[in-house]
């Protein structure tokens, strides 16, 4: 009962809202349409600044960092997936390879790596005699237990799938064998791995922490005393087992050997509770002292921002995500790219950002977000732009007339409503369409979209597993991710608006077919050039921006988030 | 006396097997909980594994009788998130929240009983006036305003823990229980008051009150022996409803006070949709609920004697 209430109390907000982005939106229709006409890039007029500070210094050993999360799924990288657990994870173990903040995948235990010409065969060079917490050595086989622990099918893990290209993982996975065939630990300090499907990428996959080396002491995954106390090679320990629903406490590892030793002597993370509340609670603990570092609710970014950034306590930071609208490309009327360009050109995404957001979103201009600095191409959706006249013209040779009928899905639940209900009015302003917008849960949403008579746009956000462009194109747009050749069976892949294009397919399997990195990136430029400059296979809306206040006074190399957006743990140091 | 608790026992197990039933039909059998939820697809492999892995691959009735096997040998499975087991989850939150329940009913009854009795005895005074302006106010103000402004204002100060707490910072339990068990007893020590008024105000209009005064017993043992233990009645089904609902978990404080009870641990498990663990507290739920109904109703007997004849 109540839960129907609070959605069509959000609903009324959202259309609420929305008629306020509206009237600002005809307001800044003039402005925009002059600046076009003007010639010129015009610079974006939404979006908070980007502010970081990566500067690192040399500091001492000490202190304790403080900070609150959510209770996370897991912390034990058999089956650690989300942003929370995944920070404790990661300082617990350190895998083959390492992603920067920037996206570069850079050595950790492995000191080097190469592949055959094909990319089938990979071999790492380990650095020896690192050690696990316990003291046990870390080497190949290490590394070949970890693996097999993920991918076994009694562990039942949900991050199993990431392991899909190496040999044997399908036998393993499905239960019939009981190694993974493709890893050769023979050599203790060289991990030799087989793919059944080629990828020159493959060693960016192995920074995710599913790739961890495990001890003799992990045992079956399934293990709760191991689940809530994993013992691990990273720079930091498990201090006393994880209180579930209260906290978890990381001590430094002295010994650790995969890189530099970490500064701190202590990190206390407490367990809040109640997701939509853990921000507000992370932010007042942070001013109250109870906390170093913490997320920032939306609606307090202004007044967070104007107290931290005087103090250089303030990040700001466009991250690995995008917010976008999936479009059922092979259905009437989103089959014709003009209309597909239209919808997106009759959006006026600044509007929305003030509007709805205070301006503290970035408007999305590509798929392959702001996160890659090499890969990023800012205006290759040249329909990304707000352009009412021409989205006018391109509807009317699209087909697209008064009254045409558009589906427009977003899921409930997700704070959604205002920004979805902005974008409907904006299409029906400048369009003349009929919008037909509702909104389900998300399973139902998913399954609308999986459909093969789905039609129409959805909302959606993508955000990175492995600091790869190819991450945000091969399976949002291509044919192999549909999931079926079927155009009447559901789209089980992630690729649900159908969207197929033979060239765009080449250039993708050429790039990653391709050894060398910037060839491989110049292949995904000009891939999304045709999926997002000349196709628009779906629209792109916002760019994932996240916003991190800290404590400067007190901790030094703390001004930048890690891949996973937590704070860098094994580099603060206290002043 | 003996065919009394039998013919209510029979009732309360009638009752359990019911609530289960529906309860796993509606959690288990409906909706599939490991299809995709995320942004991301999950992969059919995955999936699969993960049905096989929680024995949801099996027909629905042998998963019903296996779950029901389980249960009387209090294996509840483990739970689809973070695959903890769901008895050692509930092993930690059923005492906490029986500690807060008892010490709620504690506070309640004192206060209640004491400003009922009061408000009777000296009906129509000043003393009676201000206690039923008292008790409407109470009765009035929603639990989440008491819960919410308490913890607003109390937290952290005095002995009373911050909330959220700290989690390297260890609390005595009766400090962590003072300030939800204070929340949970206003309303009903309001609600108990005036009961007792109420009904004391009727026992003592009553023949066998006057009878007994007649006798020329002080007013004290009129009040004391006679009177109160009749006009008690109400409140004992009345406390032991309440102590009921009150160990099945008292969902909104236990949540406004973070307080790691069996109700907090539902109002958690629901927002994940964690089958396992939703239905064994909603069993226990019922299963208290259905045994304190059945106490009261053996007191009620030793306490009026007219309901023991029958």
């Amino acid at each position: 009962m109540s839960r129907t209430k609070s959605v069509l109390l959000r609903a009324a907000a959202g259309l609420a809202a929305a008629s306020l982005v509206l009237s600002a939106c005809s307001q800044q229709s003039n402005t925009g349409t002059d600046e076009d006409s003007g010639g010129g890039d015009n610079k974006p007029s939404s979006g908070y600044p980007e502010v970081e500070n990566t500067d690192i210094s040399e500091g001492k050993p000490g202190g304790t960092f403080r900070l609150g999360i959510v209770e996370p799924v897991a912390i034990d990288p058999y089956n650690a997936q989300e942003s929370e657990g995944i920070l404790v994870a990661a300082y617990l173990f350190t895998g083959l390879t390492h992603t920067t903040p920037d996206g570069e995948t850079e050595p950790a235990v492995a000191e080097s790596w190469e592949s055959n010409e094909d990319c089938s065969e990979w071999t790492f060079n380990l650095k020896t005699g690192t050690k696990f917490h316990d003291g046990e050595e870390v080497t190949s086989a290490s590394f070949k237990r970890g693996w097999e622990r993920v991918v076994a099918k009694a562990s039942a893990s949900d991050v199993a799938y990431h392991f899909d290209q190496i040999e044997g993982y399908e036998e393993l996975n499905g239960g019939t064998a009981n190694a993974l065939s493709g890893v050769d630990a023979s050599d203790p300090a060289v991990l030799k791995v087989k793919l059944a499907k080629p990828s020159c990428e493959f060693y960016i996959r192995t920074a995710h922490t599913a790739f961890s080396p495990m001890p003799k002491a992990a045992g079956a995954a399934q293990n709760q005393k191991f689940n809530d106390q994993p013992i691990g090679n990273g720079p930091f320990m498990m201090d006393g087992p994880w209180q579930h629903d209260a906290g978890i406490k990381l001590k430094r590892f002295d010994d650790y050997g995969a890189a530099d030793k970490a500064y701190l002597d202590a990190v206390e993370i407490t367990i809040l509770v109640g997701d939509e509340t853990a921000q507000q609670k992370e932010l007042d603990g942070l001013n109250n002292g109870q906390f170093d570092w913490a997320r920032i609710p939306p609606n307090q970014l202004k007044t967070t921002r104007e107290k931290y950034e005087a103090q250089d306590g303030w990040i700001s930071k466009k991250t690995f995500g995008i917010d976008f609208l999936l479009v059922a490309a092979t259905k009437a009327p989103m089959d014709d790219v003009k209309a597909r360009k239209a919808v997106s050109m009759a959006i006026d995404r600044d509007a929305i950002i003030n509007g709805v957001f205070d301006g503290s979103r970035a408007p999305a201009t590509s798929f392959v977000p702001g996160g890659f600095k090499d890969a990023y191409q800012p205006d290759v959706c040249d329909a990304c732009k707000y352009d009412p006249e021409k989205a006018k013209q391109l509807a009317k040779e699209a087909g697209l007339t008064e009254g045409t009928e558009l589906n427009f899905q977003f899921n409930t639940g997700g704070g959604h409503e205002e920004w979805t209900a902005a974008v409907k009015q904006q299409l029906e302003k400048n369009l003349g369409l009929k919008v037909n917008y509702s909104g389900v849960e998300f399973s139902d949403m998913l399954e609308n979209q999986q459909q093969p008579n789905s039609t129409g746009i959805y909302r959606l956000s993508w955000g990175a597993d492995y600091a790869t462009p190819g991450n945000f194109l091969q399976p949002l747009f291509s044919t192999e991710a549909i999931g079926t050749d079927d155009p009447n069976a559901p789209a089980l892949g992630d690729n649900r608006g159908r969207y197929s294009n033979p060239e765009f397919d080449d250039l993708v399997d050429e790039a990653t077919a391709t050894k060398d990195e910037a060839e491989r990136t110049d292949l995904y430029r000009q891939a999304e050039k045709i999926a997002i400059g000349d196709d628009l296979a779906n629209i792109p809306m916002f760019e994932r921006q996240q916003f991190r206040a800290f404590d400067s006074k007190k901790w030094a190399n703390a001004g930048f988030m890690d891949f996973h957006e937590n704070p860098p743990l094994n580099l603060i140091y206290q002043k | 006396m003996g065919k009394f608790i039998t013919r209510r026992l029979a009732h309360a197990v009638l009752v359990i097997v019911a609530a289960t039933f529906l309860i796993y039909l509606g959690l288990f059998a409906i909706g599939d909980p490991f299809a995709s939820s995320g942004e991301k697809t999950v992969p059919p492999e995955i999936q699969e594994a993960l049905r096989e892995k929680f024995g949801m691959d099996q027909p629905f009735f042998v998963q019903y009788l296996t779950y029901l096997q389980n249960m009387f040998t209090f294996d509840f499975g483990v739970d689809f998130e973070q695959r903890r087991d769901v008895a050692d989850m509930l092993a930690n939150a059923v005492p906490a929240t029986a500690r807060l329940a008892l010490f709620a009913i504690a506070i309640e009854i004192i206060i209640g009983l004491t400003a009922g009795i009061i408000a009777a005895v000296s009906q129509y005074t000043f003393r009676d006036v201000l206690i039923t302006v008292i008790t409407t106010l109470g009765i009035g103000i929603p639990v989440f305003v008491v819960g919410i402004g308490l913890r607003a204002g109390l937290s952290g100060e005095w002995i009373f823990p911050a909330v959220p707490r700290s989690f390297t910072i260890e609390v005595p339990w009766y400090q962590e229980v003072i300030l939800p068990a204070i929340t949970l007893a206003i309303i009903d020590a309001a609600f108990i008051a005036r009961l007792m008024r109420g009904s004391m105000l009727e026992v003592m209009r009553a023949d066998y009150v006057r009878t007994a005064r007649a006798k020329g017993l002080s007013e004290r043992k009129v009040i004391g022996k006679h009177a109160l233990r009749n006009s008690i009645i109400p409140v004992v089904t009345y406390t032991g409803v309440s102590l009921g609902v009150l160990l099945g978990g008292a969902l909104i404080t236990e949540t406004i006070f973070e307080y790691q009870g069996v109700g907090y641990l539902l109002v958690r498990a629901i927002s994940q949709q964690n089958a396992p663990v939703i239905v064994p507290i909603v069993v226990f739920a019922v299963l208290t609920f259905v045994a304190l109904s059945t106490l009261v109703d053996i007191l009620y007997a030793y306490l009026d004697p007219r309901i023991r004849l029958h």
